[in-house]
């Protein structure tokens, strides 16, 4: 709690002439102001929550510090009225922080009840301590908001700041969050052709909750074709829900009782941790993985049986009850492919112990480096253990549309598929987007001419640029052809190296408006990874690099004043 | 079978304990509504999680896993066998006619249209990123507009109180889960549209607590079933005296399976009762725009000025209905109260909708006058005929009903051909109309207390239900007869 207002975005002050040298000084005063009105807000906040734990003030107290804050905040709102109507561009339609001014009236309305009802901006302003969550909420309801928002914190500043080239030169760029925004204009235009919009009478109707039959044949005839299955796949065995993280939550569900555990490598893709804490209530238990090459380890982050094996016993030791083994392949955020042999090795560990293997294969066909091949567990001809062997894939990452919410579950346990097809009325598709879905699929033709070919030409352009960037820094990273991410490693620039460290590290990018993503979201033992999504148009990723570099300069020169000091000091 | 029912007093029938009895009709929120055998029971459960006496088979899933595949499983039977032969004009003419799913058929034509137009084909980057998890802020103003101008609220809503999600099951499951601890439960006046059940257990694992209303005017009761704040108390005191926490209540409004619509002052006095007690209050209004007698009335809970509780007051609503598409997933939240609107939010991630779909809601729900030229006159006047023939059809048989001009359903009364008043029996017959080709939805769907109420659906093609009352007539007279030759068989509370 008390780190925050230290650590909290300082954007303008530290280098007014630096991102903000175009603007005017009306707008930086805007900014600054504005930004001190949500400094000072929060320490109200603070303040009453501060109160609030104790409990040993009266209310008499409670209601200064609510005048106080109203009066201060009243102030603050004049002063940017009066920069407002100075201000030159177009920061008076920027909604530098949600909700800040529509609330202010909101506020004084509410003054009475201020001391119970916690303040709706502070879910978005702060770190989410539990205390702030109102009674009216259940403790896991609490729980949710608060993991949502902890989690999430930069993406929903994102989301209300967002980069763009005109409107808003000074928003978020976020290469946190893995989305392969390269092949958009493909995608627009596909799905703008006329065989899409088709209604008709039973897509407007309740569907089969596991998803529309001729979706499911066509995810079905596609998975066949793309995974090389050795046979066709069948379509009973396919369901398709809203989202890849849906499909999981589900299969957490029906895979595990409450408490039970799923073994998981790590670093690995954060959602895994999220969605088994939201719903489920199921445990992932780690199994860390070294940068470090060693004899056992020929590569970095390599998984082995062993590993995988010694984590399971000393679960089993401690009483706990292991479900299953979760694999991403491709890696995410490692961008690592596991050979066949290595699957099959991982499968057949599984099967010994009788592990579901839930194998998330949603970069699937984001393979860019084209000497490499990909084997996807549906390739496998002889599975160690079909019945325990759950495929996820997505539209997502493959064709950029995370928008679209689309996932499917592919395993040939039919019991496991009609339970997680019992979900499907929680987690349903429009018919009018599974129609469209369906046509997606089903053109392969311009998949195979088209979307893969250039997809993959400008994923490996984006590529050449960010690990030519990092060259040029001399910043290690992992070079792998797959994913729409590199997992870099910062080291060198946290002092000490540890995880607070990183955070600030990330604070600091996200100061500068930059998004990445560090490796403690990933569960990676080692603090100072982080991991940078490059599928982003050329203009938007160059910024975003001028702006890390920035961040690491700054760093860097903090580091140097740091020593200065100290020096001086002996 | 039915413990709580030889209790006599208004029965607290709680999660999976209930889940026993709680045949089945999982409605077209899960399974279109159909039905389970009433053989297939689920075993008494020792408290929560505590699921380890499953029979189902499959050792591949968790106790919890196998269960809610039992409840898929067992909810199926009408649903499936509906499936595997529906009805078609040219294709199978003797297959199975669905009067028991809650959709309405009467409209298509109107809505392919208006969702063919151009401005529905819309496709920019940022409907195919991930979103803000509320939904698109352009739908979520889109909303407060609609829902501003439909439930005439005293002010302007606010786009920031709207959650968008995939369909009202979802937001069941969400507030369930963000209101109430595992094993806490909401009051629920029965008969009830059954799915909620599962909609709020199946992630949650929330139970209701039931008020039951009687079809018998008693009292101070002006009408059949009627709820009142009385009944309303002795339900939270018998639930409280079990040791069950109530953490809210749900009503609907205009009720599903009755047709109901409560008045602006029995609203008010429900809400004040929840007031009184903090408890959250779910109005589920997905019918709001169905009322298609004008004479009714009907009033929203956001019409209301002075709401009692406003934090603790959450309406819902969705298109499902109203728009007659259950196949496209979009219900809407509305609350003042920001910690359960973020809280709802950050379940969202599962309970999305896509960015094209938020387009064309946004396209349809702006889209005033074709809404209040086109669609709600043309969607009302058909309603009202097919209400209309199928009553008129009841009265033939001289089978008591209720209906008052609101929703896709006339709740019937059936009782007068049950061999004896229980449930089997209600649910031979059901499967006798089910055997002659014809779904309907049973009342132990709907948990009603009475054996012998059906839920007819009306909101179909009339060539459709017409043949659907013929075939339930042949059933009926059949019925008839024989219970006329064996006289000793009737029932003898049959009016």
């Amino acid at each position: 709690m008390s780190h925050q207002s230290e650590t909290c975005p300082v954007p303008s002050d530290q280098k007014p002439g630096q991102v903000l040298k175009d603007q005017s000084t009306y707008d930086q005063l805007l900014k600054m102001v504005l930004h001190l009105q949500w400094l000072v807000k929060k320490h109200f906040i603070q303040l009453e929550v501060t109160r609030r734990r104790q409990q040993l003030e009266g209310e008499k107290h409670a209601e200064s510090i609510c005048e106080q804050g109203n009066y201060l905040n009243l102030l603050m709102s004049k002063m940017v009225n009066v920069l407002r109507s100075g201000a030159t561009s177009g920061l008076e339609c920027q909604e530098y922080l949600p909700c800040l001014d529509s609330r202010d009236d909101v506020r004084s309305e509410q003054r009475a009840e201020l001391s119970r009802q916690p303040d709706p901006l502070v879910p978005q302003l702060s770190d989410f301590e539990p205390a702030f969550v109102s009674h009216d909420l259940s403790n896991r309801g609490a729980d949710i908001s608060v993991l949502y928002h902890s989690s999430f914190q930069d993406y929903i500043a994102y989301q209300g700041d967002k980069f763009h080239e005109e409107n808003n030169p000074l928003g978020f760029i976020n290469l946190g969050t893995s989305e392969n925004k390269l092949c958009i204009d493909l995608m627009i235009k596909r799905l703008s052709e006329n065989d899409m919009n088709h209604i008709e009478d039973f897509l407007l109707q309740y569907p089969d909750w596991r998803g529309q039959p001729f979706l499911r044949e066509e995810v079905a005839q596609f998975l066949t074709y793309y995974c090389r299955a050795p046979a066709q796949l069948d379509p009973e065995n396919v369901v398709v829900l809203n989202g890849c993280c849906s499909v999981f939550s589900a299969l957490a569900m029906v895979l595990c009782d409450p408490g039970e555990g799923f073994l998981v490598p790590t670093p690995v893709y954060g959602g895994f941790a999220f969605s088994s804490r939201l719903y489920a209530h199921v445990e992932l238990i780690p199994v860390h993985l070294e940068s470090e090459i060693t004899e056992a380890n020929t590569c970095p982050f390599q998984l082995t049986v062993d590993k995988l094996e010694q984590v399971l016993l000393e679960a089993k030791s401690k009483g706990k009850k292991v479900k299953g083994l979760i694999l991403t392949n491709p890696q995410n955020p490692l961008g690592d492919i596991y050979s066949r042999d290595s699957l099959k090795e991982y499968l057949t560990f599984a099967k010994r112990y009788n592990l579901h293997v839930i194998i998330d294969e949603i970069y699937l066909l984001s393979v860019f480096d084209e000497s490499i091949t990909f084997h996807s567990v549906l390739s496998i001809k002889s599975l160690p253990d079909p019945n325990r062997t759950h495929m996820i894939w997505g539209t997502s990452k493959d064709f950029g549309i995370s928008g679209f919410r689309f996932g499917v579950l592919y395993t040939h346990n039919k019991d496991v598929a009609s339970a997680v097809g019992s979900f499907g009325y929680l987690h349903s598709i429009s018919g009018i987007d599974q129609h469209k879905l369906s046509k997606l699929l089903h053109s392969r033709e311009w998949i195979d001419s088209r979307y893969l070919p250039t997809n993959r030409s400008r994923l490996r352009d984006a590529h050449r640029y960010i690990t030519k960037k990092l060259k040029e820094l001399k910043i290690p990273f992992l070079y792998r052809g797959a994913g729409l991410y590199i997992w870099i490693n910062l080291k060198k620039y946290l002092d000490p190296c540890t995880f607070e460290e990183e955070v600030l590290l990330l604070r600091r990018f996200r100061d500068n408006k930059l998004i990445l993503s560090c490796g403690k979201a990933y569960m990676c033992k080692e603090p100072g990874w982080f991991r940078l999504v490059f599928a982003e148009n050329s203009f938007r990723l160059r910024l975003a690099m001028r702006r890390f570099c920035q961040v690491l300069q700054e760093q860097k020169q903090s580091w140097i004043e740091k020593q200065l000091e100290e020096s001086v000091k002996e | 079978m039915f413990p709580q029912k030889e209790s006599g007093a208004p029965a607290t029938c709680m999660g999976p304990a209930s889940t026993q009895d709680l045949n089945s009709s999982y409605g077209d929120g899960m399974a279109g509504e159909c039905s389970r055998k009433p053989d297939q029971k689920l075993p008494e459960l020792r408290g929560m999680g505590d699921l380890t006496m499953f029979s189902s088979d499959s050792s591949y899933l968790s106790s919890r896993g196998r269960m809610i595949k039992w409840f898929w499983d067992s909810a199926e039977e009408g649903y499936r066998t509906y499936h595997m032969d529906e009805y078609d004009e040219d294709k199978n003419p003797s297959g199975i006619i669905n009067l028991g799913t809650s959709e309405n058929k009467l409209c298509f034509d109107l809505l392919s249209e208006r969702l063919s137009q151009q401005d529905m084909q819309w496709v920019e980057p940022s409907l195919l990123q991930y979103p803000d998890w509320r939904g698109h802020l352009f739908l979520r103003e889109e909303v407060a507009k609609f829902l501003s101008f439909y439930c005439k609220s005293p002010a302007p809503l606010k786009p920031e109180n709207v959650v968008v999600l995939n369909g009202c099951a979802s937001l069941f499951s969400a507030l369930a889960t963000v209101l109430c601890e595992a094993g806490e439960a909401f009051l629920i006046p029965t008969p009830y549209y059954g799915a909620i059940t599962q909609h709020v257990y199946l992630y949650g694992h929330v139970r209701l607590a039931y008020v039951y209303l009687d079809s018998e005017v008693t009292g101070t009761d002006t009408r059949p079933f009627q709820l009142t704040v009385e009944k309303l108390e002795m339900a939270l005191q018998e639930a409280n005296s079990k040791g069950v926490k109530v953490k809210g209540l749900i009503l609907i409004n205009p009720q599903n399976p009755l047709g109901d619509i409560y008045s602006p002052g029995e609203l008010q006095e429900y809400l004040v009762f929840a007031k009184r007690h903090e408890l959250h209050v779910i109005v589920d209004e997905v019918y709001m725009l169905s009322v298609f007698e004008d004479s009714v009335g009907y009033r929203s809970v956001l019409s209301l000025e002075g709401l009692p509780d406003p934090q603790r007051t959450h309406v819902m609503w969705a298109t499902s209905k109203d728009f007659g598409m259950s196949g496209l997933r979009f219900g809407t939240l509305y609350t003042e109260n920001q910690d359960v609107a973020t809280a709802v939010a950050s379940l969202c991630r599962y309970h999305g909708l896509s960015g094209l779909v938020q387009h064309q809601m946004a396209q349809l729900l702006r889209d005033r006058d074709w809404i209040n030229q086109v669609y709600l006159p043309g969607n009302h006047a058909r309603l009202k005929a097919a209400c209309a023939y199928v009553s008129e059809e009841l009265r033939a048989l001289r089978i008591p009903f209720l209906s008052r001009g609101a929703g896709f359903f006339i709740w019937a009364d059936l009782r007068k051909y049950l061999r004896k008043a229980t449930f089997e029996e209600e649910m031979l017959l059901w499967r006798r109309f089910l055997h002659n080709k014809v779904l309907l939805s049973f009342g132990k769907a709907f948990e009603c207390k009475e054996p012998g109420w059906f839920r007819f659906v009306f909101s179909d093609k009339a060539q459709r239900l017409r043949l659907g009352m013929q075939r339930v007539r042949q059933v009926l007279e059949g019925d008839a007869q024989m219970a006329e030759d064996s006289p000793a068989l009737a029932d003898p509370g049959a009016k």
